[in-house]
C-alpha cells in the first residue's frame, strides 16, 4: 500500500519496508495544514509491527509548527503502543535535521534517530578514505588526455551550466573549468575528506567559481532541470544501485541537456608480457568488487542503463589509457596504488588466504612490469556514454 | 553596497542584500516567509564553503525569524530585512513595526535567552500541547544555530532585531 498527499512536501507510506517518508519543504502556518499527513501517519501505524522507519532524509525544510506536529505524532504513537519502536532516519546533507529530531529520544526512549551515511552503500567506504586520493589524482591526469578530446563529442562546450556528481577530489571539475569555461560549475560528493582536499587545491591554485557541495548522489538536494551538462565519472560502478544515481542525474539535467558517464570493465585491463597473470588478477578484482556490492564491469552496461533511465540520443565510445600515451611511470604508480588498496585492505577485509593474496598481487606487479619495460604494453579501458534528456 | 556599523567592536559588516516592504503586505501571505527566506539564503550563500548546505541552514534560521515577525508586529509601517557580512559571520537585521506589547515580547524573549533555563524552555515549547509559543523560533536560533540575538527600540514605533550567525563554523 502506498498513500500520498501533495503540496510543497510529499508524504508516503511503504508498507513493505514499514517506512513513512516525508520529503520537500514543510512550513505550514497552522498545525491543521498537516491534517492529511497526520491521517496518513495514523493509518500507516495500524499496519506496522515492531519498528516504523520515519524517513526524513529529503525533508529539506521544516518549521517549528510542523516539527511539533511530527514529534507529537511519534511521541503519542510510542506512548500508546509500547510494542512500537520508531527509527527516524535523517541525513547529514540537510544540516539541521539530526539535531532537531535528536531531541525525540529524550522524550520517548522507544524513538531513536540515525543519521544516514555511507553505510547505505556497501563497500564504498573503501574508496572514500583519504588514502585513495593519490589514485584518483593519477587516474584523472591520465584519463583527461583522452576526455578533453572526447567531451565535446558528447555536448560539452563553453558557457554551460555543469554539474560534476561524485566529483571525488574535484580535479576533473578544475580541468573542465579551465578548459571549457562553464557559466557555472557545481561539484558534489559524499566524502568530506575529498571535498576538503578539493577546496584546498582550488584555493591553492587561485581557482574561484567551482561550488563544491556535500551531498548524496542518490538523493541530491539540487533542484530539477538546472544543468546543461552533468558528468558522473567512475561512480555508477561503485554504487550497488546505479539506477538511483541515474534517476537523479536525469532529474537535475535540463531538458535537452546531456548526462555523461564513464565506467570501467576492469576484467578487460590487459598487458604483455605476462598477459595471463594480469588477466587472472583483473578477473579476480572484478569478483572482489562484486563481493562488496560494486560492479566494475559496468562500462559496457552503461548505454543500456542510460536508455532505461529515459535518455535518448545515446552516444558511446571507449578509450584505452596505456603506458604509451603519457609517462609510463604514471601508469605504474596508478597500478601500484590499486595493488596497495585492493590486494591490501579490501582483500584482507574479505578474508582472503595468503596464497590468494600473493597471486593477486603478482598480477598487479606484472602489469607494472609490462608498463615499464621496453616494448611492453599495459592498458586500462574506459567506457564513455552520454544521453540527452528529452526536451 | 554600504556598510553597517557593528556596535560591538567597531568593525563593519558589508551589506549584501536588503528588502523592504509594507509590513501589511508582508503579513498578507504566510508563504512570503518561506519565499523570502529561501531567496535571500540563496543570494548570500553562493560563495560560502558549501553553498547548498549553507543556504539550507540560513533559510531555516531566517524563516524562523520571519515567521516570528509575521505573528508579532503592529499593523502599518515599513518592514525591512537586510543581510550583511563580515568574514565568516552573517548578520540578519530586521526592522519591525511594533507597539508596546510587541516590543515587550521581543525584549523579554531576548532577555530569557541568557537565562540558565533557556534550553529547558525551548525543549518544553517544542513538545508542549496547545498553541505554539511565539518565541520558540528565537530560542531555536540562539540554542541550535548559536545565533547572537539583540534587540533595540527606535523612536518611530519600530524595533531593530539583529541575529548574528556563524554557520560556517558550526554544524547545526
Amino acid at each position: 500500500m502506498a498513500g500520498t498527499a501533495q503540496s510543497t512536501f510529499s508524504v508516503r507510506f511503504d508498507e513493505n519496508n514499514q517506512e513513512f517518508s516525508i520529503a520537500g519543504s514543510m512550513r505550514p502556518q497552522k498545525a491543521e495544514d498537516l491534517d492529511g499527513c497526520a491521517r496518513l501517519f495514523e493509518q500507516s501505524l495500524q499496519k506496522v509491527r515492531g519498528t516504523l522507519y520515519v524517513n526524513v532524509k529529503r525533508l529539506v525544510r521544516l518549521n517549528n509548527i510542523a516539527f511539533r506536529v511530527l514529534a507529537g505524532l511519534m511521541v503519542r504513537a510510542c506512548g500508546e503502543r509500547h510494542d512500537l519502536r520508531i527509527s527516524v532516519i535523517t541525513s547529514s546533507v540537510i544540516g539541521w535535521s539530526t539535531r532537531k529530531f535528536g531531541a525525540l529520544p529524550n522524550v520517548n526512549p522507544n524513538i531513536n534517530v540515525a543519521e544516514y551515511d555511507s553505510e547505505f552503500y556497501p563497500g564504498q567506504s573503501f574508496l572514500e578514505e583519504g588514502e585513495f586520493i593519490p589514485i584518483l589524482r593519477t587516474q584523472t591526469k591520465m584519463t583527461w588526455r583522452h576526455e578533453r578530446e572526447i567531451l565535446p563529442r558528447h555536448g560539452m562546450m563553453p558557457g554551460l551550466a555543469i554539474a560534476d556528481i561524485c566529483c571525488g577530489i574535484g580535479d576533473f571539475a578544475v580541468l573542465a573549468f579551465k578548459e571549457f569555461k562553464p557559466a557555472r560549475i557545481v561539484a558534489l560528493d559524499h566524502s568530506r575528506s575529498s571535498l576538503a582536499y578539493a577546496r584546498r587545491v582550488a584555493e591553492e591554485f587561485g581557482i574561484q567559481g567551482i561550488e563544491y557541495i556535500y551531498g548524496d548522489a542518490s538523493e541530491m538536494l539540487l533542484e530539477d532541470d538546472q544543468f546543461d551538462f552533468v558528468t558522473c565519472r567512475h561512480s555508477l560502478q561503485i554504487f550497488n544501485k546505479p539506477e538511483r544515481i541515474l534517476r537523479e542525474l536525469f532529474r537535475i539535467c535540463k531538458p535537452g541537456g546531456r548526462v555523461y558517464v564513464t565506467n570501467e570493465k576492469i576484467s578487460h585491463c590487459l598487458g604483455e608480457p605476462l598477459g595471463q597473470s594480469i588477466q587472472w588478477t583483473y578477473n579476480e578484482l572484478s569478483s572482489l568488487f562484486a563481493h562488496f556490492g560494486m560492479d566494475l564491469e559496468f562500462g559496457p552496461k552503461s548505454p543500456r542503463a542510460l536508455a532505461k533511465a529515459g535518455f535518448e540520443d545515446i552516444r558511446v565510445e571507449t578509450f584505452m589509457v596505456t603506458n604509451t600515451d603519457g609517462d609510463p611511470l604514471d601508469f605504474a604508480a596508478m597500478i601500484r596504488s590499486w595493488e596497495e588498496l585492493f590486494a591490501g585492505r579490501m582483500s584482507q577485509t574479505r578474508g582472503d588466504e595468503a596464497d590468494f593474496v600473493a597471486r593477486f598481487r603478482q598480477g598487479f606487479q606484472d602489469h607494472i612490469s609490462a608498463a615499464l619495460q621496453l616494448g611492453g604494453y599495459a592498458g586500462w579501458p574506459v567506457w564513455v556514454a552520454s544521453g540527452r534528456k528529452p526536451a | 553596497m554600504s556598510d553597517v556599523a557593528d556596535p560591538g567592536d567597531g568593525k563593519t559588516f558589508e551589506l549584501l542584500v536588503k528588502i523592504d516592504m509594507g509590513v501589511d503586505t508582508f503579513a498578507s501571505n504566510w508563504a512570503y516567509c518561506d519565499r523570502l527566506s529561501s531567496y535571500m539564503a540563496r543570494m548570500v550563500s553562493h560563495n560560502r564553503t558549501d553553498s547548498l548546505l549553507y543556504s539550507n541552514l540560513f533559510s531555516s534560521a531566517l524563516n524562523e525569524l520571519l515567521e516570528t515577525v509575521f505573528r508579532r508586529h503592529r499593523p502599518g509601517g515599513k518592514f525591512t530585512c537586510s543581510i550583511s557580512r563580515r568574514q565568516r559571520r552573517d548578520r540578519i537585521e530586521l526592522t519591525i513595526p511594533c507597539d508596546a506589547g510587541d516590543k515587550h515580547f521581543y525584549q523579554a524573549a531576548i532577555e530569557r535567552l541568557s537565562r540558565p533555563d533557556a534550553a529547558d524552555h525551548y525543549r518544553s515549547a517544542l513538545f508542549a500541547d496547545g498553541p505554539i509559543d511565539l518565541d520558540v523560533g528565537l530560542f531555536e536560533l540562539a540554542l541550535d544555530y548559536n545565533a547572537v540575538l539583540s534587540v533595540d527600540a527606535s523612536d518611530n514605533g519600530s524595533i531593530r532585531l539583529v541575529a548574528d550567525l556563524a554557520l560556517e563554523d558550526s554544524r547545526v
